[in-house]
């Protein structure tokens, strides 16, 4: 054992720790066959719900559509709220933070590994409710240009785990307290993000206040994409969404960089955040 | 690594800032987890951090362990200042917490143990090699493809173990790196460490343990560390052997009448009585100045119509050592410490 | 013994829900939190409707959803406390060897969340009835069926919680939301928001098996006596009727409840996850 390991440092490093971390991730949700029915057929039946709401107070047949992609979106959500905003917390309740500080590799090659694995095993769940929803309620598409549903997909998808990892920062200085918000970012954020109506039912400022939240317009732009009326029922123009979901990108994770290691330096000082309180 | 230690800390102190009581506002309290030390760690030590439960010894690894911001002066470890210099300090050390888990329930031992090694940026192929050759090593080759959720506590010590090996660390930290495994186990990982700094001359082992016997079989050199002080440092030969002077029995007695230890301090060439009150009987054990003076206690007994059931005479630990230094054996100290709380 | 168990479990859980937060963040929660979710049916109700709120359908809609807050907030209850104490608190492996019967000390855990559930309960219907033209009128609310009907929905709830705890035994920690997920799930079968008329047939006998269902109905109708018509295939029946649905499904509940919760128990045993933590 004597001969020297050879390491990769530099980017190489941070490429592997991202892919390392993702990988329990991905692995690890598949590895317990009860995500499907708890994370598919149970979410499915929720978006049955508000669509037979909807067809309960005869509502047009586009909003079907809308509730089954919002209801699909609410994964990507979740994923935010539990297993990415308070993940850094269930890391240093397990002992893997102090781990995660002391290795060579940067913590936020740690958090993007989380928020790339989260993010694929999410797609596939959401993914599966769009094409069961869509099959079981006859949803009609009409897709217009798909490189830029692409890219609406890809900016509110990287502005939206910009915003986990900078919340797990968070969450982890406020510990369980950080329980009641991601409890509190549920329902709240369902109605003001337009999960399962457009956004333009708000007046203009109520729904340009949501627009913090990188999926409000994710959403609406990718309804206004693949929906024959969906352009007639959008917040702002698609140019414009995607303008504003990169700023939100840049934003989100240039903050997660900066909590990340206000967090480390605390963590440091006070010798607290490594230890688990149970 | 050109420093001249692996490990040196000086004038090193931590206290914490305990969270204010609501109802004593009035009254922000400190815990004063170190204090003072000044330690030096050759190249190639396998060197020992001995005390019991709330002594500071995770404090001091965690400082060196760029975890935890010193207080007062400072520590270099493979020649790079602690807190400063993380960066660099970082890709040379591992650490391996005793009692912890490390990764996650749901990959497979080796699984994890790959996920760590990519943390280090060791290349998978190679990592994998190492990893297969220390599962082998640790008995848990077939454990590999196991869920480590379903693994029991000791195979999972063990894993944890194997991960702060795993990355070839140039010095690696153990902190009671055999709590909760059991005798076999404890055996197991002991001779690996030791056979370890053996093949690696040049990788330097600090492990702190509350174990006596840990201390004295592995460690070239032992500091012995209580209530955020080391009291003494040097190797378990050199430091049993300031008690080779004096001597040590220990008598099983039956007494009538209640015994005090305190009958017994007061006679000349007394250095240490320590009174433990066992099923039926007592046992008394005593540091004695010189073989001569067991003479006076055992008169003492008698006077006290206290029957000697057995009387053995034996040769020196570090226990005592620890008892000489601080006045109470370890399991006391920690009994009397016990508001001190794993710092 | 019994009573013990259930009481300290009661203690534990309202330390627990509600010792870390202070008042202000806890109102918020109880508050913001329902309303909102209450606040999604509106808002989806007056879009299609241009804000008719005198028909019959929306109270029904309403007071289905404020009542349904309690599956969610009484099954999370009932099995979080097993997750929670498994791979947080690491103390489940404790409650098992201590002289308690787990399953009361599991529905005591969930005595905290009843409480703020009730809280949340309220408000909505306060909201609606001041904002929204909810037509309650506290005068011809009739009482008694009220009473007797959340009763009998707690104990029903509180069976429903055990057979999730009895199933969250086996798996693994996929989020903390378990008991809202399968709360969400039975929203569409239990008439929760639509009348069961409104799902394609063949899904109906589903909706009917639920005692959810007849609990909300009846809840309805002890408050809003007009919103049976609002609910076509059930309007035929009588509350005595439907009361008397509703105790049966609660005695076929109990036996599920058990059978299951035992079973899980001893396979959880079997299979050693009373201590794992799975965390991914």
């Amino acid at each position: 054992m004597e001969t020297a390991i050879r390491k990769n440092t530099g980017w190489r490093l941070f490429i592997q720790t991202i892919l390392g971390r993702a990988y329990p991730r991905v692995v690890g949700m598949a590895r317990e066959k009860s995500w499907l029915f708890f994370e598919i057929f149970l979410p499915m039946l929720s978006v049955s719900a508000y669509v037979f709401v909807y067809r309960a107070i005869g509502a047009p047949k586009e909003y079907i559509g809308f509730v089954v992609m919002g209801g699909a979106m609410t994964a990507f959500w979740m994923n935010i709220l539990w297993s990415m905003s308070s993940q850094l917390y269930w890391e240093k309740e397990t002992g893997n933070l102090a781990l995660y500080i002391m290795a060579p590799t940067q913590l936020m090659a740690i958090l993007l590994g989380m928020a790339l694995g989260g993010l694929v095993a999410t797609a596939q769940r959401a993914l599966a409710i769009i094409l069961l929803g869509s099959l079981a309620f006859k949803v009609e598409y009409a897709l217009g240009s798909f490189w830029q549903l692409l890219l609406v997909f890809f900016l509110a998808m990287a502005a939206l785990y910009g915003m986990g990892m900078m919340t797990s920062s968070l969450f982890l200085l406020l510990s369980r307290e950080a329980w009641h918000l991601a409890n509190l970012a549920q329902e709240p954020i369902y109605l003001a993000s337009g999960f399962y109506f457009p956004i333009k039912s708000f007046n203009f400022w109520v729904a340009a206040a949501a627009s913090i939240i990188p999926l409000t317009l994710g959403l609406d732009a990718m309804r206004q994409l693949v929906f024959p009326s969906g352009a007639l029922l959008g917040f702002l123009s698609v140019k414009v969404e995607i303008a504003i979901l990169f700023g939100l990108m840049v934003v989100f994770i240039s903050s997660a960089r900066l909590l990340l290691g206000k967090m480390e330096r605390l963590a440091i000082r006070e010798g607290r955040l490594t230890e688990s309180r149970r | 690594m050109s420093a001249e230690y692996s490990i040196e800390t000086e004038g090193l102190g931590r206290t914490y800032r305990l969270r204010e009581n609501k109802k004593k506002k009035d009254q922000p309290r400190e815990l004063v987890a170190l204090t003072g030390v000044n330690l030096q760690v050759q190249r190639g030590e396998l060197f020992g951090l001995l005390g019991p439960n709330g002594a500071g010894k995770t404090t001091l690894i965690k400082i060196l362990t760029t975890l935890l911001g010193p207080s007062t002066g400072w520590a270099k470890v493979a020649g790079y200042d602690v807190h400063r210099e993380t960066v660099k300090v970082r890709p040379l050390i591992n650490m391996v917490s005793g009692g912890e888990s490390s990764g996650y329930g749901l990959l497979t031992v080796r699984e994890n143990l790959w996920m760590f090694s990519q943390f280090y940026g060791m290349q998978s192929v190679e990592a994998y090699k190492y990893i297969d050759q220390l599962l082998a090593e640790f008995g848990l080759a077939d454990r590999a493809n196991t869920k480590s959720s379903d693994l029991s506590t000791g195979l999972r010590q063990k894993m944890n173990i194997i991960r702060g090996f795993m990355t070839g660390p140039e010095v690696l930290f153990l902190d009671e790196p055999t709590l909760g495994l059991d005798v076999g186990a404890s055996r197991d990982v002991r001779s690996f460490v030791r056979r370890w700094i053996n093949e690696n001359p040049r990788r330097t082992l600090l492990l702190t343990t509350h174990t006596m016997v840990e201390a004295d079989e592995l460690c070239d050199r032992v500091a012995i560390i209580n209530r955020g002080r080391v009291l003494a440092c040097d190797t378990p030969a050199a430091l049993k052997h300031e008690l080779q002077q004096e001597a040590i029995f220990n008598l099983d007695v039956s007494a009538q009448n209640g015994l005090e230890a305190a009958a017994f301090e007061a006679l000349p060439g007394v250095r240490k009585v320590q009174l433990t009150p066992l099923d039926g009987h007592s046992q008394l054990q005593f540091i004695l100045a010189e073989e001569s003076v067991l003479s006076a206690v055992v008169n003492t007994l008698t006077q006290r119509d206290v029957t000697i059931l057995n009387l053995t005479k034996r040769e020196p630990t570090l226990e005592d050592v620890f008892v000489t230094l601080v006045g109470r054996s370890m399991a006391e100290e920690e009994k009397v410490g016990s508001n001190g709380n794993g710092h | 013994m019994n009573l013990r168990s259930f009481r300290t479990a009661a203690w534990l859980g309202w330390k627990i829900e509600s010792n870390w937060t202070d008042p202000f963040l806890f109102a918020v929660y109880s508050i913001v939190k329902p309303l909102s979710g209450a606040a999604i049916l509106v808002v989806m109700y007056s879009v299609i409707t241009n804000g008719n709120f005198t028909d019959p359908l929306f109270p029904y809609i309403y007071l289905g959803n404020a009542f349904y807050m309690y599956v969610g907030a009484v099954m999370t209850g009932v099995s979080w406390a097993i997750i929670d104490d498994r791979e947080h608190y690491r103390t489940l492996k404790y409650m098992y060897v201590a002289p308690i019967r787990i399953p009361l000390y599991l529905i005591g855990r969930a005595v905290a969340r009843f409480l703020t559930g009730s809280f949340s309960v309220f408000i909505t219907i306060v909201f609606g009835v001041l904002f929204l033209h909810v037509p309650i009128n506290l005068a011809e609310v009739n009482w008694l069926l009220f009473i007797i009907s959340l009763l009998m929905g707690v104990v029903l709830l509180a069976l429903m919680g055990l057979t999730l705890a009895g199933v969250t035994l086996l798996l693994a920690r996929h989020g903390d939301y378990l008991g809202d997920a399968v709360a969400g799930g039975l929203y569409l079968f239990s008439g929760a928001v639509f009348p069961l008329d409104v799902l394609p047939a063949w899904l109906r006998p589903l909706g009917y098996a639920m005692p959810i269902t007849y609990w909300l109905e009846l809840l309805r109708r002890s408050l809003v006596g007009s919103v049976a018509q609002a609910f076509p295939s059930l309007s035929a029946m009588s509350n005595g009727q439907l009361l008397a649905i509703l105790a049966g499904m609660i005695v076929l509940a109990a036996v599920i409840a058990v059978i299951t919760f035992r079973w899980c128990d001893y396979q959880a045993r079997e299979r050693g996850y009373i201590d794992r933590t799975t965390n991914y």
